[in-house]
């Protein structure tokens, strides 16, 4: 015994260090996080865009905005795809904050599973200006320039009951199910369609905001739902699936397909029938309003509202010929 | 041998061992103990460099000044909190709200001029107006009372009567900010629940006793037109915070 109550010393040592560490400050947290980039002028001068997925020509928008937005504001740009998937996203960070960029442009895959990547940004003092998809945290983001997808569905769902009436049946397309825009929109649409007992949903399921998985999702479905009068789609992209799916099911004149976006080929959509309406969102707004942040926060700024919602608006066939090219028409 | 000159050994093999030089056995001995306590030193450096975990208070402060605790979703009731509003800070508001009647004419005249000085928004989010007024039923239908403004000629506003949907009564109120909430999903889910408390408290009497030819006052909530109709069409839809018959 005697024997072994000095070996154990280390062995204590190495406990008593580890929870020493444990408890010191931590870099990551809100008041020791600092501007690195603010304090290294030769990092400063490159910022990423990390986007969700180039796989979608709304996403493309964004990313593209907010670099041509960074490069105009005097800053070395690059955008990185990260395909619809957190391992891809979070490679990007590993490689970003390695390379020392100045600030990060940011629309994430996932609600919950991306804020670690916010947070080591964070951590190695680079800031991070969400654009479009929420993370469900308030301390990471430097800033979360949002669309207002509740209301915009909340209208969408009057001009649902208005043109499909108060009794019919309908399914609808979910997008990723790990994005609070996903769910924004659902109980936006559902704080009024739900209050139509006749309105009844036959199907709700998730394509993933994908235009091929939405044709395929509601191929199956219409086999089992062949009367369904409407389609409410989380998305444009899903929206377009559907129309191809009725099309191809001859439903495409009977059934109501609506979306949410305002991606141009859905205005387009809406404008010639194909479509019953979507709701624009302003892509351009949310990536010029990230880049400018960032640009405030390396020369100086640091404090921002961490949310700023940003206002859409529902495009019918009524008023389609206001909007084009991801936005109002100027 | 007892009487020899022969000078004692030091060091002799019986003698005990000197204390600043132990014997090599004891010497090779303590190299591995020697060599752990290194090790641990450096190991412990490293996990001071490199903390395998982070101990923090559960009260840590959030960006915004609101506790960790406080700002998780789980701790936020909708409810709660709009039932707080509702019996506190919006019947106040109400009561400051500005009369419709002094600012109608330049709505219908200029609605963007009149929005940028009369309406409010969240960010940039949708604007919304909190007015208040009172005047005579003159139609009504199954969503709505349509009612000429007192004080404001040829003017007719609508309050809703039939289910209340939207942010107008949350953004419009001017009571609350987003960043003060967990996350939009709360923030709209605060929004449903004023709508019900529209729909319980102030849409029943309106609906039951406001028929036409009764005179009424009211505050309520609208989102900013972009445009007006002509004179017959409602200038705002709003939805009542507050109404009572005269």
């Amino acid at each position: 015994m005697k024997q072994s109550l000095p070996r154990l010393f280390p062995l204590t040592g190495l406990l008593v260090s580890l929870l020493f560490a444990a408890c010191k400050p931590s870099a990551s947290t809100p008041s020791a996080a600092s501007g690195a980039a603010a304090n290294n002028p030769a990092k400063s001068k490159r910022v990423a865009v990390v986007v969700s997925t180039l796989n979608n020509p709304w996403f493309v928008v964004l990313a593209e905005t907010a670099r041509d937005r960074a490069k105009e504001l005097g800053y070395d740009a690059t955008i990185f795809d990260s395909q619809n998937d957190p391992s891809k996203e979070s490679t990007h960070f590993d490689n970003l904050i390695s390379s020392g960029y100045g600030a990060v442009l940011f629309n994430c895959t996932d609600a919950e599973g991306s804020i670690a990547n916010v947070r080591r940004a964070k951590t190695a003092g680079i800031p991070v200006f969400c654009m479009d998809r929420e993370i469900k945290a308030n301390d990471a983001a430097m800033s979360q320039i949002l669309s207002d997808n509740y209301s915009g569905c909340v209208a969408l769902g009057q001009y649902f009951v208005e043109q499909v009436g108060e009794t019919g049946k309908y399914v609808e397309l979910l997008g990723i199910v790990a994005d609070t825009n996903t769910w924004n929109r659902s109980k936006g649409f559902h704080s009024v369609v739900d209050r139509y007992p006749g309105l009844k949903m036959v199907a709700q399921q998730s394509a993933e905001f994908d235009r091929s998985k939405a044709l395929e999702v509601l191929e199956s479905i219409l086999q089992a739902n062949a009367d369904i009068d409407a389609v409410f789609c989380g998305n444009d992209a899903m929206a377009m699936g559907a129309y191809q799916a009725l099309l191809a099911a001859g439903k495409a004149s009977k059934v109501k397909v609506f979306g949410f976006d305002g991606a141009d080929d859905v205005v387009k959509a809406v404008a010639e029938g194909k479509i019953a309406a979507t709701v624009m969102q302003f892509p351009k707004t949310m990536a010029r309003t990230a880049a400018e942040n960032a640009d405030k926060f390396i020369k100086g700024q640091k404090e921002f509202p961490q949310r700023t919602p940003v206002a859409v608006e529902l495009v019918t066939r009524a008023n389609v010929g206001k909007f084009g090219d991801y936005g109002r028409k100027q | 041998m007892a009487g020899s000159n022969e000078i004692p050994k030091v060091g002799r093999v019986s003698d005990p061992p000197l204390p600043s030089s132990p014997p090599r056995a004891e010497r090779a001995g303590q190299r591995p103990a020697l060599l752990i306590g290194v090790v641990v030193v450096a190991v412990a450096g490293l996990l001071w460099a490199f903390p395998l975990f982070h101990v923090r208070p559960l009260q840590a402060s959030g960006a915004d000044g609101k506790s960790a605790a406080s700002l998780a979703a789980g701790a936020f009731d909708p409810a709660a909190t709009a039932l707080r509003l509702w019996q506190t800070d919006l019947r106040a508001a109400a009561q400051r709200a500005p009369e419709l009647k002094n600012f109608a004419a330049q709505l219908r005249a200029d609605p963007a001029a009149a929005g940028r000085k009369f309406a409010s928004a969240a960010g940039l989010g949708t604007a919304y107006y909190f007015v208040r007024g009172s005047g005579r039923v003159v139609a009504r239908d199954r969503n709505q009372v349509k009612i000429a403004l007192d004080g404001a000629e040829a003017t007719i506003v609508a309050l809703r009567i039939g289910p209340v949907f939207g942010n107008a009564v949350r953004d419009g109120c001017g009571l609350l900010e987003v960043n003060a909430f967990p996350g939009l999903q709360e923030f709209n889910a605060l929004a449903a629940e004023l709508n019900t408390l529209v729909e319980k408290h102030v849409i029943p009497t309106v609906r039951e006793k406001a028929d036409v030819g009764a005179r009424i006052q009211f505050a309520g909530c609208a989102g900013a037109p972009e445009t007006v109709g002509g004179p017959d069409e409602p200038l705002l839809v709003l939805i009542p915070v507050e109404a009572s018959l005269l």
